[in-house]
């Protein structure tokens, strides 16, 4: 952090002091005719007097790095999902889906968390602590295919919406009909028919969540061709290329990542939620909807209760950190807040 | 005003149109269990008759026809697996109402609750340390970021093993309301106070609030008067969905208090696999859909005047 | 108070806190306003010429504060104001406001007739009928027509200038005693803008209003002031007779400001512009904020603030070159070639 806030600082305190770097003020100011001499003019010293180092990403990381909160959650989530992906490669880690035997051939079922078993075990006898690690990784797989696939078609659809005028009626109109269709039921519809899985999931999300993007994009190009900034660049003879790259696309960039960071908490809610209505994933592929909708059957007894209670925080720590992150970065992509 | 009200009417059918076709053709492509009681043990004779009865085996636009037929004279179909025989039209006048009851009870709760919190929220952005914003900050971001299902389940929990509420719904109890209407208005209200924030926040920094300012008005009258007017009415347009969307009920919570209503519904009708019924409930779903944001559109309209004006007679 | 002056600040400096930077938006500045004169204030955008109008009703954004001065005003010092009732004593009733976009200044949701009866039932303790009377007159005295009608109409249903009027029937039915106005003609299309200055002027003479005009657009103020204030870096540099700025200025920024003005181009040579950019004010300016742009720049410049040096009883200018030691400068060739040509707005 202290990188960012040394460039800004990197004129001083006094302007001119810096500027009139050849004159000595002890000097000037002892002789009356020294001081009431020309000084002459440099352009350079001018033109410094308003100097704005501005970096729209410089600027945007200095504002996201002053969110102490955001920081935190940032943290918070590199170390988790930092972990999720090493776990499986530490000593010591169980397979997710192998039941646990005890002496006499019994499953080890419903062992509160011990040495042995961290988190403990489910009601068959299989280890929670690999079993949330591993569901934390099916929902993170899904959350970030479903931003992905957001974000190809949507910028895809977004440019021929924006550029290609003949498609504009057509993608205006679908996009009319499509947008009044909520997503939980696209969701509940699809996944009732289709075979309950990982890539039926991304699919029922995918097939609108585009529609979002597309419209951002489509706007931004419509904007590109009509903006005061932009006809003022392309006035001064900027090429469309120069724009682009300078005037747009690190807005674009700062919205598309923090839709995307947005995108993944909405999709791992809603594996919860089609799982919990009995259409998601079987228990064979561990998520962090199934473990959660496992633990809540057991919620009444209060020894089982530590296996609604561990999913349902790495779930929470996961969620909130993206949301928080996302929003937190797209404030600071906002060059209103973005100060000198 | 007529025209726009013509217009939006108009759009709003043809897309009903176009997403009951869609559905009704994408429900084709279920599994035929969905239409037996007990498919494993009926001889594939059987099944042919059946679904000749039911005209399943009919091409696709004919099928579409009846369909729409049918729609006409309000008439939904029948049950085949949850309540065999039984017309679908009955078993939802029985859910509706309670559905009904509880959403409007919750509708309530969370815009009062709502906008209180977002004005106090809007209000405290201009105090020193700015506490009721970051309480209410905390709430909208737990509310928004943790999935419903998850703080569902939590309130569950909470309110019966710490609170003494009853877990599960019972008609005749009204402590069995409290835990339901909580955790159904609970999203609202997060979501009511943070839009009403943002709206009034930026309504503050107009210039008209300027002018006010300049004219004499106290900052009382100017947020009354001024600010909490125009940013309700961007919120004016989700009201009508809100109500509406009443009648579905909430998956979540119905099922999660065993509560007999519309949500509730919907998951035993897909958990039991009773293709009719689940083909009705997404129809009424996608219909309240389109209606709530019909009449939000309207209302929008008239409530503000920009709006009545279409882009060519508008001002700008 | 000296007699005549209605509005005076005095050393006022105000302060602008941004993520924990300060922002030093106006620097010690004094200045009498009197009674009846149409003062302008000139200057560059970020001069702080809209701040220091705003200072004097309590305007500052929340982030910004008088950090000392005074503000006087009917015997009372405004930038000791604690409370908004302080405040509402004064808005609108003794200092209205005109602001610059007309098209975001008026509330898009109320009829116009509503937004000038509220300043009617403040000001003039109007109520019911005598209120609506009272607003559909102002209408009329900034000359929209058909003013019964206008009264139940929404903003979007008037033009640009239309629009202003209203903000100006709205400013005049406070019944102030002072008017600032803010770019008034600044969003205004050029036909437009004779007519809302005219419209003010006219104003001004019946109803023996003092008027503040902030403004960059030397056009504007050629036609309207009688005095100017010309504006540099949060600091007033120059302040005079309107001759006696425009024929006889003495500060290198008022210079280089009236050799900006298009009417003393020469065909077919690049319009004069100001080299280089005005300081960032989050940095302490030492000595003359304009010296690293000003081509007669002494060397005391850059150390030393300069004081003012009266070149008349009403015109004085903040610049070491009036100080008797100084060399003798004098102004570019067509600055002293303005008063042979005379006139300078585009409406004279």
């Amino acid at each position: 952090m202290g990188l960012f806030h040394k460039t800004a600082d990197a004129l001083g305190d006094k302007l001119n002091e810096k500027l009139a770097w050849d004159l000595d003020e002890a000097a000037v100011m002892a002789d009356d005719a020294v001081a009431f001499s020309l000084a002459g003019f440099r352009p350079e010293d001018a033109e410094r007097g308003g100097y704005s180092n501005y970096s729209y990403w410089r600027a945007t990381l200095r504002a996201f790095f002053r969110n102490k909160t955001a920081v935190f959650f940032l943290a918070l989530m590199g170390v988790t999902l930092l972990f999720t992906f090493i776990q499986p490669l530490l000593p010591n880690q169980k397979d997710p889906l192998l039941v646990h035997y005890g002496e006499w051939g019994l499953p080890l079922n419903n062992v509160p968390p011990n040495d042995e078993f961290w988190f403990g075990t489910n009601s068959i006898g299989q280890d929670l602590w690999s079993r949330i690690w591993a569901g934390t990784r099916t929902s993170l797989f899904i959350g970030f295919s479903v931003a992905v696939v957001e974000a190809v078609v949507g910028i895809l659809a977004g440019v021929l919406w924006g550029y290609v005028r003949k498609l504009d009626f057509f993608f205006t109109e679908l996009y009319n009909v499509l947008d009044n269709i909520p997503q939980t039921l696209l969701l509940i519809l699809i996944s009732y028919i289709m075979k309950p899985g990982v890539d039926t999931i991304i699919f029922a999300l995918s097939l609108t969540g585009w529609l979002g993007m597309a419209r951002f994009i489509r706007n931004q190009i419509i904007i590109i061709r009509d903006r005061d900034y932009n006809l003022a660049s392309r006035c001064l003879g900027v090429p469309t290329g120069r724009i682009i790259f300078r005037n747009l696309l690190p807005y674009l960039v700062s919205v598309i990542t923090m839709r995307m960071a947005l995108a993944i908490p909405n999709a791992i809610g809603s594996e919860v939620f089609v799982t919990y209505i009995g259409i998601g994933l079987p228990v064979s592929i561990p998520s962090l909807g199934n473990l959660i909708q496992t633990g809540r059957s057991l919620m009444q007894m209060a020894v089982l209760r530590y296996q609604l209670i561990f999913p349902v925080a790495v779930l929470a720590v996961i969620t909130i950190s993206f949301y928080i992150i996302g929003n937190s970065f797209a404030d600071a992509a906002d060059p209103k807040n973005h100060v000198n | 005003m007529v025209k726009y009200i013509l217009k939006r009417v108009l759009r709003a059918s043809v897309t009903l149109l176009i997403i009951i076709t869609i559905l009704f053709s994408l429900l084709r492509l279920m599994p035929i269990e969905g239409y037996f009681e007990n498919f494993d043990k009926v001889s594939s004779t059987e099944i042919q008759v059946k679904l000749n009865s039911l005209g399943l085996n009919d091409p696709l636009p004919k099928q579409l026809a009846r369909f729409y037929g049918q729609l006409l004279h309000g008439d939904l179909g029948t049950s085949n697996i949850y309540r065999r025989g039984v017309s679908i039209n009955t078993i939802i006048a029985e859910k509706i109402p309670i559905s009904v009851k509880f959403g409007l009870i919750s509708f309530a709760l969370s815009l009062v609750m709502g906008l209180a919190l977002g004005v106090w929220m809007a209000y405290s952005t201009r105090t020193r340390f700015r506490i009721g914003d970051k309480l209410g900050t905390v709430l909208i971001v737990v509310v928004q970021a943790v999935p419903s299902a998850v703080y569902h389940i939590v309130i569950q929990f909470m309110g019966s093993q710490y609170g003494g509420m009853p877990m599960l719904f019972a008609e005749d109890n009204p402590a069995s309301y409290i835990l339901p209407v909580l955790s159904l208005s609970i999203g609202s209200t997060a979501y009511y106070a943070m839009w009403l924030r943002r709206y009034m926040v930026d309504e503050a920094n107009k210039d008209y609030v300027m002018l006010a300012r300049a004219k004499g008005v106290s900052s009382g009258a100017i947020s009354r008067r001024h600010v909490f007017r125009n940013a309700m009415v961007p919120l004016v347009q989700y009201i009508p969905g809100s109500i509406l969307s009443t009648l579905m009920g909430s998956l979540y919570v119905e099922s999660l208090y065993s509560i007999p209503g519309m949500g509730g519904l919907l998951v035993t009708a897909i958990k039991r696999q009773d293709n009719t019924l689940v083909q009705a409930l997404v129809l009424i779903y996608a219909v309240v859909s389109i209606l709530g944001l019909l009449f939000g559109d309207i209302l929008m309209a008239v409530v503000d005047p920009r709006i009545s004006l279409t882009k060519r007679e508008g001002a700008r | 108070m000296k007699e005549n002056v209605i509005l005076s600040f005095e050393d006022l400096d105000i302060r602008f806190t941004l993520r924990g930077q300060v922002l030093n938006a106006i620097r010690g500045i004094s200045l009498d306003v009197y009674k009846g004169e149409s003062l302008a204030i000139v200057g560059e955008s970020g001069s702080g010429k809209s701040v220091l109008a705003k200072s004097s009703m309590g305007l500052l954004d929340a982030n910004g504060t008088i950090a000392g001065g005074h503000i006087w005003y009917d015997d009372k010092d405004l930038a000791a104001f604690k409370t908004e009732k302080q405040w509402l004593s004064v808005r609108g009733s003794q200092i209205a406001m005109v602001m610059q976009d007309p098209m975001t200044s008026l509330n898009p949701l109320k009829t116009v007739g509503a937004q000038i009866e509220e300043a009617v039932r403040l000001h003039q303790g109007l109520r019911g009928a005598e209120a609506k009377q009272a607003a559909v007159q102002a209408l009329a005295d900034v000359g929209i027509s058909d003013p019964e009608t206008r009264y139940k109409q929404y903003p979007h249903e008037f033009s640009g200038g239309m629009r202003q009027r209203v903000v100006i029937a709205i400013a005049m039915a406070c019944r102030p005693k002072i008017l600032i106005c803010d770019e008034p003609t600044t969003a205004l299309d050029v036909t437009i803008q004779a007519q809302i200055l005219e419209l003010i002027r006219d104003l001004q003479k019946k109803l023996e209003l003092t008027t503040i005009y902030i403004t960059h657009d030397l056009g504007v103020v050629a036609n309207v002031a009688d005095r100017i204030a010309v504006m540099y870096a949060g600091d007033i540099v120059e302040v005079g007779g309107c001759d006696e700025v425009f024929y006889d200025p003495r500060h290198p920024y008022t210079w280089a400001l009236l050799s900006s003005l298009p009417q003393l181009g020469v065909k077919g040579q690049d319009l004069y512009s100001i080299k280089g950019t005005p300081p960032n004010l989050f940095y302490e300016v030492k000595g003359d904020a304009f010296a690293p742009r000003n081509p007669w720049a002494l060397k005391i410049d850059f150390f030393k603030r300069p004081p003012y040096f009266d070149v008349t009883d009403t015109h004085r200018a903040r610049t070491w070159l009036l100080d008797p030691r100084a060399p003798k400068v004098e102004p570019p060739e067509h600055i002293r070639q303005l008063r042979e040509r005379g006139g300078v707005g585009p409406y004279a």
